[in-house]
């Protein structure tokens, strides 16, 4: 933990987790609300300057719920998460990038889902379903947030792969196989984890999204942003135009479950100035109480000159349009977990193991990836304890005729 | 090498009743050194966070404001046209050039007495080391009312930088980072596409090892600071720019910004090289060649970047700006005992309020009295001008 006073939010992260833990039970049998909390010991080596460095943090500890109103017509979805609380100055994640972070996962927002979406509020001919979806979430884009997915620390293409924490408005359309998105929203991150997404910048940004399911389990995806200044909350960073496309796995494999991801992603800069390449596979084999799963990555992210005294974090917001170069991240990644609670108990556990091991080298600029670390060969090493309670995490950025009709993986974080 | 502490100070300030006047403001505000450093804020002229306040040029009594994408700022301070002072600036005009992002400018009188043109350096995306963007612009403010964008010059590859023109025979010189150093004709009219006008251009650390950051005229010789290859001395662009002495002389730390005076050439240093902090102003003795040898380094930890080094017109003062760090903002050092070894004077913190430090600083003489200008860093963009008369050596 971040000394006392991360003791401190340990024990009331503990308190908060047994109150609320107790009133997710007594909701539990209306399937309404969850929660969960995962305290993961993380061992990076080496870090930047070249040490090694074991974190305890309390990661995602989060309250989450959703509920159906008019029949199933209007549903609300909202996810509070106490990163800020538990976890304000990150997680050790190697390669990782964004939100002003370097090597580390940004905490997340406060409020990381305040969602409203109505569904076929007038009825379409032809089998035609429609969504309009509002509030604090996920713009229509990429693949799903690495919170629903199988490891514990994220990839290094959370940023090309996901556009989160905004304010959006989505119209959803569906027929048969076929899911089309477009949605407008802010193009402002957050630089921290207390902030809300600028009003004043609604709609500058804009993402369209198309599902396809070939076949049941099978979920192919492809979709483009154009996000206006994501790094420079005022507006005056450059124009991120951005690419994703995926194909998702999801069924029965013989007496347990499997789960697959490939995704691709593309992110131009400045007209193409800065072009940041992503590419990632990621399998999941369930079983029991067991799973198995590893991840492939190869992706590139932007150097920027680090805040003095802290290697970790990166000056928000951007002054100039320039960075120290792009690295390009290889990184392997395997795990292992075990449900420790039966499977009927309102309260669930699970024992995760994780290794990942990393190369990085440099594309462009004078950022040296060696002298920085101190090698290149970096490894990262974590176990967690996963607790959970209520229901699981809905399909996070999956709002109206969307989360109807994309499954949902069964053997990740939610331990269903 | 010698080390600064500007501790005490840094202390005095932060126990001061106005934040503003630690220059950790960003509003208008005026009022008594409360420091204990000498400086005193006289005025502070806000600038949209977009981004903000990136450079000024100072010249009989018109400041120009670089002030990123909200273009170039025009204001009287002490032209007396509309009734400015350095306490009390006057907006006169706006514009913004094509892509914005306005980083540099220099007000061009030329030979024949034409003050018609103000050249304009865009500073566009850039992998610092390797790659850059951004052209040079001139606007005509025969109208000051209502400048216009009339000529351009690019660079294919490259971007520009920092300006420093020979008005005498009408040359501009142009650090252009990987691009190395550019010298255009700027004589007569000028309009359209300007790459006619290019007259020569070099890369002094050849390709891979230039990233020219900042050129000056002395002498007859052009000095050049490259981040990776250090100080230059370069023959003017009548003898093709060609290397004269210098370079690859500075290869613990990235080089920044260069001023030369008084036989000296005072270089700055930029970010983190190796771990090494951009915390040292490197001194140099210019030899009967005018050549650059090391004489000495002023270190000062507490910062990441050196990002502007300037000396008064009368070569006694120097003055040097900070980034990134408690020790952040303004440093004033005497040059008028040993220039070749500067004395200490005043440090001026810009550090509350989670500022950034000061970009760049501009010195300028009015009505017997000396001030600086400088760009404060976001989040709280803004030119303070400081009366320093009260320090000048």
């Amino acid at each position: 933990m971040e000394g006392a006073s991360g003791c401190r939010r340990l024990v009331g992260a503990a308190a908060a987790l047994a109150v609320a833990t107790a009133t997710v039970a007594r909701l539990h049998a209306q399937e309404m609300v969850g929660v969960q909390v995962t305290p993961v010991l993380t061992r990076a080596d080496p870090v930047p300057g070249g040490s090694t460095r074991t974190e305890l943090r309390l990661n995602a500890p989060l309250l989450f719920g959703s509920l159906r109103l008019a029949g199933g017509r209007l549903v609300l979805h909202a996810m509070l998460n106490g990163e800020g609380w538990t976890m304000p100055h990150g997680q050790l994640a190697t390669g990782n990038f964004g939100e002003g972070w370097e090597d580390r996962r940004h905490p997340h927002t406060w409020a990381h889902e305040l969602i409203a979406a109505a569904t076929d509020l007038v009825a379409l001919p032809g089998g035609v379903h429609w969504s309009l979806t509002a509030g604090k979430g996920f713009a229509p884009y990429g693949t799903d947030d690495p919170m629903n997915r199988p490891a514990l620390i994220f990839p290094v293409d959370h940023h090309w792969s996901q556009i989160l924490e905004r304010a959006i408005l989505i119209l959803g359309v569906r027929r048969g196989a076929l899911l089309v998105e477009g949605g407008i929203f802010n193009g402002d991150e957050p630089e921290r984890f207390s902030q809300w997404p600028n009003w004043q910048r609604f709609g500058d940004s804009w993402s369209a999204r198309a599902h396809l399911l070939p076949t049941r389990g099978v979920e192919l995806q492809a979709s483009y942003a154009h996000v206006k200044s994501p790094e420079n909350r005022p507006g005056a960073g450059l124009w991120h135009q951005k690419v994703s496309v995926s194909a998702r796995l999801e069924r029965a494999a013989g007496a347990g479950h499997l789960y697959g991801l490939a995704e691709w992603a593309f992110n131009s800069e400045a007209d193409g100035f800065f072009k940041y390449y992503a590419g990632l596979a990621e399998a999941q084999w369930s079983h029991g109480a067991d799973r198995v799963y590893a991840r492939l990555e190869r992706s590139d992210r932007p150097e920027e000159e680090r805040v003095f005294g802290d290697p970790f974090r990166s000056n928000r917001p951007h002054l100039e349009n320039s960075n120290l170069g792009i690295t390009r991240w290889t990184i392997a990644t395997a795990g292992y977990g075990r449900r420790l609670t039966p499977a009927h108990l309102p309260l669930r556990m699970e024992a995760i193991g994780e290794a990942a091991c990393a190369r990085a080298r440099a594309l462009t600029g004078l950022f040296d990836v060696a002298s920085y670390f101190g090698r290149n060969d970096l490894w990262q090493f974590s176990v967690a304890l996963r607790i959970g309670a209520g229901t699981s995490p809905h399909r996070m950025g999956r709002y109206g005729v969307a989360a109807g009709m994309a499954p949902t993986m069964a053997r990740a974080h939610a331990m269903d | 090498m010698r080390w600064t502490d500007p501790a005490a100070v840094t202390s005095a300030c932060l126990l001061s009743a106005t934040l503003a006047a630690c220059g950790g403001g960003g509003h208008a505000a005026t009022g008594p050194d409360t420091t204990g450093t000498g400086v005193r804020l006289v005025a502070s002229v806000e600038v949209p966070a977009n981004y903000g306040q990136h450079d000024q040029f100072l010249r009989a009594g018109l400041a120009f404001l670089c002030s990123w994408n909200t273009g170039l700022q025009i204001y009287d301070v002490g032209d007396g046209r509309a009734g400015g002072s350095p306490q009390h600036p006057v907006f006169i005009s706006r514009i913004v050039t094509a892509g914005g992002e306005v980083h540099n400018a220099w007000w061009y009188w030329a030979p024949d007495g034409q003050k018609r043109y103000v050249f304009v350096g865009q500073e566009g995306p850039g992998a610092i080391g390797s790659s850059s963007s951004g052209d040079i612009h001139v606007v005509d403010i025969s109208d000051l009312s209502a400048p216009v964008d009339v000529a351009s010059y690019h660079l294919a590859g490259a971007g520009s930088h920092n300006f420093w023109v020979d008005e005498a025979n009408q040359v501009l010189y142009a650090a252009y980072y990987n691009g190395g150093v550019v010298a255009l004709d700027v004589s007569g009219t000028l309009s359209g596409d300007l790459a006619g006008r290019e007259i020569a251009r070099i890369q002094p650390g050849g390709p891979g090892n230039t990233y020219v950051w900042g050129v000056m005229l002395v002498d007859g010789s052009l000095y050049a600071t490259d981040m990776l290859s250090g100080l230059w001395q370069l023959a003017p662009a009548s003898g093709s720019l060609q290397v004269r002495g210098g370079g690859n002389n500075v290869p613990d730390r990235y080089g920044s910004d260069l001023w030369v005076a008084n036989g000296y050439a005072y270089s700055g240093t930029w970010g983190s090289r190796a771990g090494v902090l951009g915390d040292a102003v490197k001194i140099w003795k210019l030899g009967p060649t005018g050549a650059p040898s090391l004489q000495d380094s002023i270190v000062t930890p507490g910062f990441t970047t050196v990002s502007d080094v300037t000396a008064s017109s009368d070569g006694r003062m120097l003055v040097f700006s900070a980034e990134f760090g408690p020790k952040a903002g303004l440093y004033f050092y005497s040059l008028a005992t040993d220039p070749g070894h500067p004395a200490f004077i005043a440090y001026y913190p810009v550090i509350g309020n989670s500022q950034n430090g000061i970009h760049t600083a501009t010195i300028a003489d009015f009505g017997g009295r000396r001030y600086v200008f400088a760009a404060q860093d976001p989040p709280s963009p803004a030119m303070l001008i400081l009366d320093v008369t009260a320090i000048s050596p």
